[in-house]
């Protein structure tokens, strides 16, 4: 479903992506990990062209994502993203949060819009907070609105940007549970992240980043069994055995 | 002896029959400011925007708007209007044009206003954090959109004190039109001032309305301002 060829990036002369391809089936999951300035985000971005590239091509569900003539708009919503730090609207209230893009892009009536929208919050757990604004949530709340948006949309595949990176250690659970419901029940997922134990539970591959290369994509069981590369071999251990 | 007579010397006998024409004066500032507020607002809006823009064309022409407004006097910009504006209506509407000084000073102080403006409002697009625009792109949201529906609101909101303060300043600056004989607030309170020979009394008088106005706005700002920023 999302086919990422040969993709360079460089920001003058400091290369951030170099090279890097992986293909991503419907209904996998794919856990993306490295050091920090490895490039995962700005791959995780480029796949819904909010980070242009060079060199290369990545096609998501048929559509060239950079092809100047793909209308990205279009593209982007049929992709849901999470980012790091929530991006909810401050200005609207959770419910306007999840029906904006509905009934601007999508077009639907406000009144279906709505009821989506309260459908996915009561999945979330979070109806009765429907009518607040974000900065009365908690950050691990505000996540999961931020996810139940994406989901509005009805996306065929979810992007995840360190979703759990800037929560509070409580509050992290309540997200990974979000996702890992997610998951089981068939949806595509490309996640930045570095918490190991979600990619243990749910991922089916998992693509080890270092220095804007892709250095390592395996099947789960194989890299956390017996990593190939001694730089994955040397970040697993710092981030397993502490 | 005169019953406005204060025992200081002053003599404001003049002001209350020329209560009507200061209301007439004051509806003219109203006018003038209201109208630069609004204009100025939507043209500096779109003048941040264009500013802010990707292409080289439009951030340079509207650079250079906002660096020309802001670099001469404001008396000068009224004057400037003035002279080329009646002209210039005059060979779109014809001779019909009733008030050529009122027209005159709503342009000048609408094209003025909105360089401020858009000083402004460029503060409060860049203060909302660029995560909030790759959100609403990420959503589907057209730049147009991402712009319209989700930067801006935010940016005036957080801005919100700043405008009115500058709404504050335009109100006091009305008062230039002076220099085109436009009778304004200030403008009628001098000319009866003059006519009854009791000019220190009325500009008092002027002095002390202004005040009132600006002092009761910017506590409303102030007050708006705790609400806003915490």
């Amino acid at each position: 479903m999302i086919s990422i060829r040969q993709v360079s990036k460089s920001y003058g002369s400091f290369q951030v992506l170099s090279d890097c391809s992986t293909e991503i089936k419907k209904g996998e999951v794919i856990v993306v990990c490295g050091p920090s300035g490895s490039g995962k985000s700005t791959l995780i971005k480029c796949v819904n062209g909010l980070e242009p590239f060079q060199s290369g091509e990545i096609i998501v569900d048929g559509i060239s994502v950079g092809d100047p003539r793909t209308k990205l708009s279009t593209l982007r919503a049929r992709v849901g993203m999470v980012f790091q730090h929530f991006e909810l609207f401050p200005h609207m209230t959770i419910v306007d949060n999840l029906t904006l893009a509905q009934v601007k892009v999508l077009g639907r009536s406000r009144d279906e819009a709505a009821e989506k929208g309260l459908k996915l919050l009561e999945r979330v757990g979070l109806k009765a907070h429907a009518n607040k604004h974000p900065g009365a949530l908690s950050g691990g709340q505000q996540q999961r609105v931020a996810i139940a948006r994406a989901l509005s949309m009805d996306p065929i595949a979810m992007l995840f940007d360190e979703p759990t990176s800037a929560l509070d250690p409580e509050m992290i659970n309540e997200v990974l549970d979000v996702m890992v419901e997610l998951a089981n029940e068939g949806m595509t997922m490309m996640c930045v992240t570095h918490e190991m134990g979600f990619a243990r539970k749910v991922a089916h591959r998992v693509i080890f980043m270092d220095q804007g290369r892709i250095v390592e994509d395996a099947p789960k069981d194989d890299f956390f069994g017996q990593p190939r590369s001694e730089r994955a071999q040397q970040f697993l251990s710092k981030i397993l055995h502490h | 002896m005169n019953d406005a007579y204060d025992g200081y010397g002053f003599d404001w006998s003049s002001i209350p029959g020329a209560l009507p024409l200061l209301a007439k004066g004051l509806s003219i500032t109203f006018e003038v400011t209201v109208t630069a507020i609004v204009v100025g607002i939507i043209w500096g809006t779109l003048l941040a925007v264009a500013r802010l823009s990707k292409s080289k064309l439009l951030s340079t022409a509207a650079a250079g708007y906002v660096n020309l407004f802001r670099s001469v006097p404001l008396v000068m910009v009224i004057l400037w209007f003035y002279l080329i504006v009646p002209q210039l209506l005059k060979s779109v509407f014809g001779e019909g044009i009733a008030d050529i000084r009122l027209a005159s000073a709503l342009c000048a102080f609408a094209l003025f206003e909105a360089a401020y403006y858009s000083e402004i409002i460029r503060a409060g697009i860049q203060s909302v954090s660029r995560g909030q625009a790759s959100a609403a792109l990420a959503l589907g949201l057209t730049p147009g959109q991402t712009m319209r529906l989700v930067i801006l609101p935010q940016a005036f909101r957080n801005m919100l004190p700043l405008l009115l303060t500058q709404a504050i300043i335009l109100f006091q600056d009305t008062s230039l039109v002076y220099v085109i004989g436009l009778s304004d607030f200030f403008g009628t309170a001098y000319k009866v001032g003059d006519r009854d020979g009791r000019l220190v009394e009325l500009l008092l008088f002027a002095g002390a309305v202004y005040f009132v106005f600006c002092f009761s706005a910017s506590q409303i700002v102030r007050h708006l301002q705790r609400r806003f920023v915490k």
